[in-house]
């Protein structure tokens, strides 16, 4: 039994990890276990603490209490080139004295590995990552963004690291680059099958790409889930902001379960989930469609249609219902709305799709 | 849109002509001096002759002045641009309390008038007993070079990602492979520009080493010296020879930061 055990020890585990700086806990108190040859992504704004919490794990600053085990080993104390993990910087961090190859071959140079050995391995690196051989003599000042971010990932996984960390590696790249390495990255952790350890502050990257992704804010996971669990049932507002565009609307719940719409007066009715009292309602813009007039979905608002945004493929449209409501509403592009703008309209939608949050909960 | 108009690209043609003329006008005077036959400065200058240039080299103390003034600029620089890397690092990179004074306290002495700097280490020197000479010199250099040294060299840092320092140490380098393949190369050519000011200005420097080399003598001493009391066109033979060496320096110091240049570029 010892065995099966063995192999289910998840290969990272925090217990109870702080940072403190200056008495104010920019990760605070986090358990977390992370499986083996998982891709696993925290996600979080800015000051949320996950790049302070990443710094801790490759060894770069160590936590003020709170134990992380690697493999069951605790590492507190190992510093980072004692490690067997190792990151992809947010600069990326390529050494611009080298060549593209010198930087692949750095960890192995550190170690004392053969040249020709080494050279192979670069080689092999570049073929993995679509780098062309030739670009083993290039200056890394002279690569792309996008060729500069392989070289950097190539560079990591020359160190052949038990756990590869990435702090935003993508953040500084074009939109439809981002794009594309995303899924890359997601089969370079299908080739390798090693533990990915991600940072991001996109909800929508971490995803494209992971197996569970973990939502910080204010030093804590607010939700740790697989990618479906976090868009589906996101169990705060602040989760459910974060995917994207939502509407929010403030309701109160009433006794007999149904809420009623502080601004306009409306009555709706929200998942049971709620108790009674002030609760946020979010309604995601492709839960809301057009309909013909009340009945055709559980709940309707009536307003007027003030623009329309085209987004590829697909459409969205603001309604304003009243002059202080104003909604999202997202149709696939063949779905378009033929009336005029500023006519009536009726929008509705199921309850079942939309999500009700206690306020005053921590977010 | 960036593209001068022609009257005034006329007028910026005659103002830089202007400027490199009055700066390099007495510098062609002083070269035209030294190949004077006469013994005496006459413009315009009746009859050439390189004879004074023979008499330089043939002379033992100019050769004398020549070795002190090299070894002393040589070792200056040496030991500056060691001091001046981690000053710079320190400067530039970690942060630290009473950083920002160090960093002011440390450029003083940049800003003191180097003939009063120079009474101060001479008083100094006598105070702790040293007896003024070419190593005494160095160590006055020192205190004016360093801080020169470090601003340049910490010019570089400034611009040195810390990011590669922990990528090269999460990649498994120790502190010591950290610096070595990583810091040092990166921060070279602002170590190589610190060398070459702090030579450049301690073979250069008169004030300091008036007050401090005692019986010792550098060519500019020399200079000074043969101008108030003997002069000959050795004089401005010596500061030719003495502004041919400097050019020297600093046109290694342009091919080697060309070079450099070029190997960061992926050609060589």
């Amino acid at each position: 039994m010892v065995t099966t055990e063995a192999a289910a020890q998840p290969i990272l585990q925090l217990r109870a990890i702080e940072k403190v700086f200056d008495q104010f806990a920019a990760v605070d108190r986090i358990t977390l276990d992370i499986q083996e040859g998982e891709f696993f992504t925290i996600v979080g704004p800015s000051g949320s603490g996950k790049t302070t919490m990443v710094r801790m794990l490759v060894g770069m600053d160590k936590p003020t209490r709170g134990d992380i085990l690697l493999r069951g080993r605790r590492i507190n104390d190992v510093p980072a080139n004692r490690r067997p993990t190792c990151m992809v910087f947010q600069s990326l961090a390529l050494f611009p004295h080298r060549t593209v190859g010198q930087n692949i071959e750095f960890p192995l140079k550190i170690r004392g590995v053969d040249p020709a050995l080494r050279k192979k391995r670069a080689l092999e690196l570049l073929a993995q990552l679509r780098l062309p051989d030739h670009y083993y003599n290039k200056a890394v000042t002279q690569c792309s963004g996008g060729e500069r971010q392989r070289v950097a990932l190539a560079r990591a996984l020359a160190f052949d690291p038990e756990i590869l960390f990435f702090d935003e590696p993508l953040s500084a790249l074009d939109y439809k680059l981002r794009k594309v390495l995303e899924k890359e990255l997601k089969d370079i952790h299908r080739q390798t099958g090693k533990t990915f350890v991600y940072i991001t502050h996109s909800l929508e990257e971490a995803m494209v790409m992971s197996d569970r992704i973990g939502v910080m804010n204010r030093g804590r996971f607010v939700q740790v889930g697989t990618p479906n669990e976090i868009y589906g049932s996101p169990t705060t507002r602040f989760v459910s902001e974060f995917m994207g565009e939502v509407n929010i609307l403030d309701v109160t719940v009433g006794p007999d379960g149904t809420a009623t719409d502080d601004v306009t007066g409306a009555r709706y009715l929200v998942p049971a989930s709620a108790g009674a009292g002030p609760c946020s309602l979010v309604i995601r813009p492709e839960s809301l469609r057009f309909v013909a007039g009340p009945g055709q979905a559980q709940n309707v608002v009536t307003g007027t249609v003030y623009n329309e945004y085209l987004l590829g493929s697909r459409v969205q449209y603001q309604i304003r219902v009243g002059e202080k409501q104003v909604l999202l509403l997202e149709n696939l592009r063949d779905q378009r709305y033929e009336g005029d703008l500023d006519s009536p309209v009726t929008a509705g939608w199921d309850t079942g799709d939309s999500m009700i949050f206690p306020k005053g909960l921590l977010q | 849109m960036n593209e001068i108009r022609r009257p005034a690209r006329w007028l910026y043609g005659t103002l830089i002509a202007l400027v490199l003329l009055f700066v390099y006008l007495p510098m062609m005077t002083l070269v035209m001096a030294s190949f004077s036959r006469s013994k005496f400065f006459k413009f315009p200058i009746p009859q050439f002759a390189t004879n004074w240039y023979a008499d330089v080299f043939a002379s033992l103390s100019i050769r004398s002045f020549f070795w002190t003034s090299l070894v002393i600029a040589l070792l200056v620089a040496t030991i500056a641009t060691v001091l001046a890397f981690f000053g710079a690092l320190a400067f530039a990179r970690y942060r630290w309390a009473g950083r920002k004074l160090y960093q002011k306290i440390l450029l003083l002495p940049i800003l003191f008038p180097q003939a009063v700097l120079g009474l101060a280490l001479l008083l100094w020197f006598s105070a702790i007993g040293v007896t003024p000479s070419w190593q005494a010199a160095v160590f006055a250099h020192l205190v004016w070079i360093a801080p020169i040294t470090t601003l340049v060299i910490a010019i570089q840092v400034y611009a040195f990602d810390p990011a590669m320092e922990e990528a090269a140490v999460d990649l498994g380098a120790t502190r010591w492979q950290t610096l070595k393949e990583v810091t040092l190369p990166i921060l070279t050519p602002g170590i190589v520009s610190g060398f070459l000011s702090a030579f450049l200005l301690s073979w250069a420097n008169f004030p300091l080493s008036m007050f401090s080399t005692g019986a010792d003598q550098t060519i500019p001493e020399w200079i000074s010296a043969k101008i108030q009391s003997g002069y000959t066109p050795q004089v401005p033979a010596v500061g030719t020879l003495t502004m041919l060496a400097a050019v020297i320096v600093m046109a290694l110091g342009g091919f080697a930061a060309w070079l450099h240049a070029r190997r960061r570029a992926g050609l060589a």
